[in-house]
């Protein structure tokens, strides 16, 4: 699935809020079409992690390449699926499933065929006219996730998307996120506190550590899809990572 | 995934309710009159008003005009200084709520002017520009824009802070914020403003219309009052009344055309 090709590089990230140092020199890559996961403790700064990330924020020290230049909302194709609701109330389904890439400028034929397409594959198309507040939360939630797709973007990042879903609607759509990604090969940072959602997703997992807030270590998940929570090695990675971060 | 539309009637009772009310306070007032409770000369019932509005129709004495060209009068004044006061008003309020320097310079000075009665102006408005229409419709107009700055500047800062990330990481612009974020979410307190902004204009028309008048419902008032006929003050109040609860009912359907994602 995932070419060698490096997309994002982030050297020495690190932020401080005046003495309090939230993020201390992270590092990493991520591969082109890579889905990793970020888990870690509660309260270790995973949203202030994608803030800076993003460039909602800005860094006190270091870098974000996105291949090999500094990271720009303006340039790049960043995404980001906030835990809580991001859909624009006054717009319809299909409006809103457009809407980043009416900002990005994609030409409006192009616009409509890429929403339709995924609209098709995350079974939004019957409810394209309605608006927001007539659909059910893990539909809002999945108008975000298509937006975020539908940009085609150069790094997705997700903030507990399916954290306020119940367990039936996270599995299912935690099989369209892998659905979506597979289909469209888009490179996805992925941070959950649901450890078993981890290893369900991703490719590779990074364990962040307590304030300040460190890559502590990096799991990769090698196996097969579609996965089973039961299977041995599922059950063995998930007891790793758990192991890794827990505060008990 | 059977998503439909549904429409949910609502009781009878309810829709008539509004009409019971109505009538039982026409009839309660007719009563207090008739039965001689209030006294004829500081009252009219409302079935003389009713003939009384029907006379005047026609009839342009004693007060020198009938009852259209009052209202067409006052309709001209207040829509002129309404319309003049939503056209300035919501734009610098949108504008104060988004951008920093605007805010900085129309505020301090909005505040100050914002608690003074429109009409204190009246003085001012007869040096400036005498007694004519103009002046008018300057009153209404400085009654007018203050529920449009405040709201449209209130639904401004009411932007939910998320949705202005979420287009931040699309790499929206300032303006694209404003215009495809700020704007739409301000439109609820927009159509609040309206509402406010019409009633502030309509019940301030009669403040407009003490600079000497000739025609106009508050003209039509002040004169029922100088004439001692309770009946003309009551037909000029009713009038005032009537037609600023039909304007409020128009804009009110036009609200919910429009605002049909936000609210329903």
């Amino acid at each position: 699935m995932s070419s060698e090709h490096v997309k994002i590089r982030v050297t020495n990230l690190t932020k401080r809020f005046g003495d309090l140092t939230v993020l201390d020199s992270i590092a990493f890559e991520v591969k082109a079409g890579e889905l990793v996961a970020i888990v870690g403790p509660t309260g270790c700064g995973k949203t202030t992690f994608l803030n800076t990330l993003s460039k909602l924020m800005p860094a006190t020290e270091g870098s974000i390449l996105i291949d090999g230049e500094e990271a720009n909302p303006r340039r790049h194709n960043i995404s980001y699926v906030f835990q809580e609701p991001t859909c624009l109330p006054w717009r319809t389904v299909r409006e809103n499933v457009a809407y980043g890439m009416e900002i990005k400028g994609v030409p409006h034929a192009e616009r409509m065929e890429r929403t339709d397409r995924i609209m098709e594959i995350v079974g939004l198309s019957s409810c394209a006219h309605l608006y927001p507040n007539q659909v059910s939360a893990s539909m809002v939630q999945r108008i975000a996730v298509s937006r975020a797709f539908a940009v085609e973007p150069d790094l997705l990042l997700m903030d507990e998307p399916y954290g306020q879903l119940d367990v039936k609607l996270r599995y299912y759509l935690e099989d369209e996120l892998v659905t979506l990604w597979q289909k469209l090969q888009s490179t996805v940072l992925f941070v959950t506190h649901n450890i078993e959602e981890a290893v369900y997703v991703a490719e590779r997992i990074l364990v962040l550590s307590n304030k300040p807030t460190k890559v502590k270590a990096e799991i990769p998940v090698d196996l097969p899809r579609p996965r089973d929570f039961l299977e041995p090695r599922f059950m063995e990675i998930r007891q790793q990572v758990t192991e890794l971060i827990r505060w008990w | 995934m059977g998503y439909e539309e549904v429409r949910v009637d609502r009781p009878l009772l309810l829709r008539l309710l509004p009409f019971i009310s109505v009538g039982t306070f026409l009839l309660l007032w007719e009563w207090s009159v008739r039965s001689g409770m209030v006294p004829e000369v500081l009252l009219a019932p409302p079935s003389q008003v009713f003939s009384l509005f029907f006379e005047k129709l026609s009839e342009p004495n004693p007060d020198g005009a009938v009852l259209a060209v009052h209202a067409w009068t006052s309709l001209q004044e207040a829509f002129l200084g309404y319309g003049l006061s939503l056209l300035v008003g919501i734009p610098l309020g949108l504008a104060m709520g988004w951008f920093r320097i605007v805010e900085g310079i129309a505020r301090p000075i909005f505040e100050l002017i914002r608690p003074i009665p429109p009409i204190a102006w009246i003085p001012l408005t007869v040096f400036w520009f005498g007694i004519g229409l103009t002046g008018k419709v300057f009153i209404i107009w400085i009654a007018g824009i203050v529920p449009c700055v405040i709201n449209a500047y209130v639904g401004v800062r009411m932007t939910q802070p998320t949705l202005i990330q979420m287009a931040r990481t699309y790499g929206a612009t300032d303006w694209q914020i404003f215009c495809q974020l700020c704007v739409p979410s301000a439109l609820p307190m927009i159509f609040g403003a309206l509402q406010i902004a019409l009633a502030y204009c309509w019940t301030n028309l009669v403040g407009a219309e003490l600079l000497a008048a000739d025609t106009g419902l508050g003209y039509l008032i002040t004169m029922g009052g100088r004439l001692g006929r309770p009946d003309i003050v009551v037909l000029g109040m009713v009038c005032v009344g009537l037609s600023g609860a039909i304007l409020g009912f128009i804009i009110d359907i036009i609200e919910k055309r429009l605002l049909a994602g936000i609210r329903r």
